[in-house]
């Protein structure tokens, strides 16, 4: 009997329920997508913020004699065996020295560009300027072989050297590649392969800097507490968070000859811009969130006003108000699930197409968004339903009826 | 007798009025909000921008003229001149760096410093060389001075001790010169700037920092974007659902419009009706629903980006808002006015 009142009054005036469905659908639909989007574009951003390069510097400790110190190239790789080695995007092992060019003294730097290296693992991975540095802007190509390099603008400019240009280095003929302009120091070097400019200065196996890229949170107040002071439930919540400090203090960890600072005009920026911009598409997603409600609210408020005359006709033949109010709260839950799956399925595919029209991949959804949506979109469905049923079962069936006709 | 029927339409429907009311000034609160927030937010996230210091340097295989910091200002730029020597300090040659850190402002505000950021500041790694802490006097030859402050940037400034310009520019025989100057210009106006100051010190070089433009440019491309498909996702749906919202209120009307035809009344005229009592409304929401959504808009400003409580007036948002209000309350009504000329009176009175 029941499931036959619920049954037929969903089959009676489809069109009505069909809007009703839309409604919460669309309310659905928003929220799922928002909160999709929201959710990732930290995430998404970071990764753009990465273009800045190298957040972290390794430079070897400075020795008491002053004499110029090394880190040794094969311990480098050391640091992907920290915890949070999956969020060192990249890497850069360099060595400056000085050359003579066209009788003037030219700084030389020779690093990794796009190099294979070993893990402590094992694993077989690549790393370089490539991946360090993606905003470096090259007229001409990366080096790829030993014998060419690439020439910062202004020396190019002061020696006069072109893309395809010869130059002579520590007595070798080096092909220009690419003229490379970042407006950095790099603007007044020739940039080589490492091992080359190793093994041109006798300085086999040594590099004096490693810049490094990492993925890293916002730092916060917690964040800038000493280590050396942290009770150690304060030193684990600390290690396992990806605060730039806690990257460079495991980094000093494995590497014990060795500085690892933040490079704070890109580290501590990186957490500013990243803080506001979620903040912003958050506040959004809640309004849009509010808004979304509302129009399930109001649009649950209007059926169940229409439908006074059919309570009062039930409230007449006998039924009970816990009776009457289980009918609709049985309809309203079908409509919700319907249209919560289909606004669920809909907000799924818009924040994917937000995701892949501004940052060209997908965006991760978290699973337990998907049943999240449905239960919100239920309960505010019901929640609009309530007071108008309410006040409709305690209003006299017999007013309600004579108004009705 | 027209305007009687209109007035008294929106007295004994107060209840139903109402929801459409505030159903229409949600979705016009909403788009007034979004609206205002994009209409800012280029501006607000370049300003975020500003704490990566320089976009702009000037160097020169010479020294660079002192005016060049003015001309930077004058163009809306925050500008600071650097002076580099060598110094001695325990028989050891040290880098200094002269720039005085209460006038660069933003250009510095990346910096950590440990102790006070005036006087003489001393680089973390040659404090860690020279075993050197706060308040020890640095036995610099030229110069002694007594150190207020530990600096790491990551960068260059470890390797060195900062002392006031002046100080440095005397030691490297400056006068009237810098050996660099920094610049933050804003990032929408930088090349604009770069070109004028080249033309100005035409001897000089301007570089832009690529990393730090091009990241601004497209972090503020990207978020530009996303929030614009973001409205425009969110507008569509409000209006969408509000509308139909909409049109259900004026459907449920057909026993009015049965009377009034039965009474004699010309079915344009009944429409005239629905659509001018559509129109007031709509407006009313839209005005109420701008009003709130500038509240919205300035509470968000004020807890993203720390910004002071701002209401801006924008006429170009008014009117938008205003009319995406008209068109959805405009559209519901003929959807539902549309019905008007098929409702036979007799039918409908009799209760089908």
């Amino acid at each position: 009997m029941f499931f036959r009142f619920v049954a037929e009054s969903l089959r009676r005036s489809p069109r009505r329920k069909a809007m009703t469905v839309l409604a919460i659908a669309m309310g659905t639909a928003i929220a799922t997508a928002m909160l999709g989007v929201v959710l990732d574009i930290g995430d998404k951003i970071n990764l753009e913020l990465q273009s800045l390069g190298a957040n972290i510097l390794i430079t070897p400790k400075p020795t008491p004699n002053n004499a110029r110190a090394f880190l040794p190239e094969s311990q480098i790789p050391k640091i992907k065996s920290i915890f949070w080695q999956l969020n060192l995007t990249g890497f850069m092992p360099s060595l400056t020295e000085t050359a003579q060019a066209s009788g003037s003294p030219v700084a030389v730097r020779g690093v990794w560009f796009n190099r294979e290296y070993r893990t402590p693992d094992g694993r077989v991975l690549r790393t370089g300027a490539q991946a360090v540095n993606p905003s470096w802007r090259i007229d001409g190509r990366w080096v790829l072989k030993s014998n060419e390099c690439l020439a910062g603008v202004t020396l190019a400019n002061r020696l006069n050297l072109k893309k395809g240009s010869q130059l002579t280095l520590f007595g070798e003929t080096f092909l220009v590649t690419g003229i490379l302009k970042t407006g950095a120091d790099e603007d007044d070097q020739i940039l080589i392969e490492l091992a080359t400019l190793q093994h041109l200065t006798g300085h086999v196996g040594d590099v004096d800097s490693v810049q490094v890229a990492a993925l890293t949170k916002p730092e916060d107040d917690f964040a800038r507490k000493d280590p050396a002071r942290m009770s150690s439930q304060e030193l684990e919540r600390w290690s396992c968070t990806n605060y730039v400090r806690s990257i460079t203090h495991q980094i000093e960890g494995v590497l014990p000859m060795a500085n690892a600072r933040p490079v704070w005009r890109v580290a501590e920026s990186e957490g500013r811009v990243l803080s506001k911009i979620s903040g912003l598409m958050l506040l959004i997603a809640i309004a849009a969130l509010a808004a979304a409600a509302l129009t399930v609210w109001s649009v649950m408020a209007t059926t169940m006003l229409e439908r006074r005359g059919e309570i009062a006709i039930m409230q007449a033949t006998g039924g009970t108000d816990r009776m009457i109010a289980s009918l609709f709260g049985a309809e309203i839950v079908v409509l919700a699930l319907l249209g919560g799956t289909i606004g669920v399925l809909a907000g799924l595919q818009l924040a994917h197409w937000v995701g892949n029209t501004v940052f060209r991949t997908g965006i991760e959804i978290p699973t337990i968004l998907a049943p999240l949506s449905l239960l919100i979109a239920m309960t505010i469905a019901l929640a609009g339903a309530y007071p108008p049923l309410r006040k409709s079962l305690l209003r006299e069936p017999a007013i309600a009826l004579r108004e009705r006709v | 007798m027209y305007w009687v029927f209109v007035k008294q339409a929106m007295r004994l429907r107060a209840r139903r009025l109402l929801l459409a009311f505030s159903a229409l000034a949600v979705a016009a609160a909403l788009a007034t909000a979004l609206f205002s927030i994009y209409s800012d937010v280029e501006r607000r996230v370049r300003a975020e921008f500003s704490t990566y210091g320089a976009n702009l340097l000037i160097t020169s295989r010479t020294t660079v003229p002192l005016s060049a910091v003015e001309t930077a200002r004058k163009l809306g730029a925050v500008a600071a001149p650097f002076a580099f020597a060598t110094g001695t300090l325990m028989s050891q040659p040290v880098s200094l760096a002269g720039v005085d850190l209460q006038t660069a402002g933003e250009l510095t505000k990346f910096w950590h410093v440990e102790g006070s950021r005036e006087g003489c500041l001393i680089g973390v790694n040659v404090a860690q060389r020279f075993h050197l802490q706060i308040g020890a006097i640095a036995p610099l030859e030229a110069i002694p001075c007594q150190i207020t402050g530990i600096v790491s940037t990551g960068a260059a400034e470890d390797n060195e001790l900062i002392l006031p310009f002046s100080q440095v520019a005397k030691l490297a025989n400056l006068t009237n010169a810098a050996n660099l100057i920094q610049i933050r210009a804003p990032g929408d106006r930088l090349e604009s700037i770069r070109a004028s100051l080249q033309s100005s010190y035409p001897t000089t070089e301007i570089r832009i920092v690529e990393a730090i433009a091009e990241t601004e440019t497209s972090v503020v491309r990207k978020i530009r974007v996303a929030l614009f498909l973001l409205l425009a996702v969110i507008l569509v749906i409000t209006t969408m659902s509000v509308s139909s919202n909409f049109s259900e209120l004026v459907m449920e009307r057909s026993r009015e419009i049965g009377i009034l035809k039965a009474i004699g009344a010309a079915e344009r005229k009944i429409a005239s009706l629905f659509v001018t009592e559509s129109i007031l409304l709509a407006l009313a929401s839209a005005l109420a629903g701008y009003f709130a959504g500038l509240f919205l808009a300035g509470w968000i400003g004020q807890s993203v980006f720390a910004a002071p409580f701002t209401i801006h007036i924008q006429f170009p948002v008014l009117a938008a808002a205003t009319a995406l209000t008209l068109a959805v309350a405009l559209a519901a009504t003929a959807l539902a006015a549309s019905s008007i000329w098929r409702i036979q009176p007799s039918r409908i009175l009799r209760g089908e």
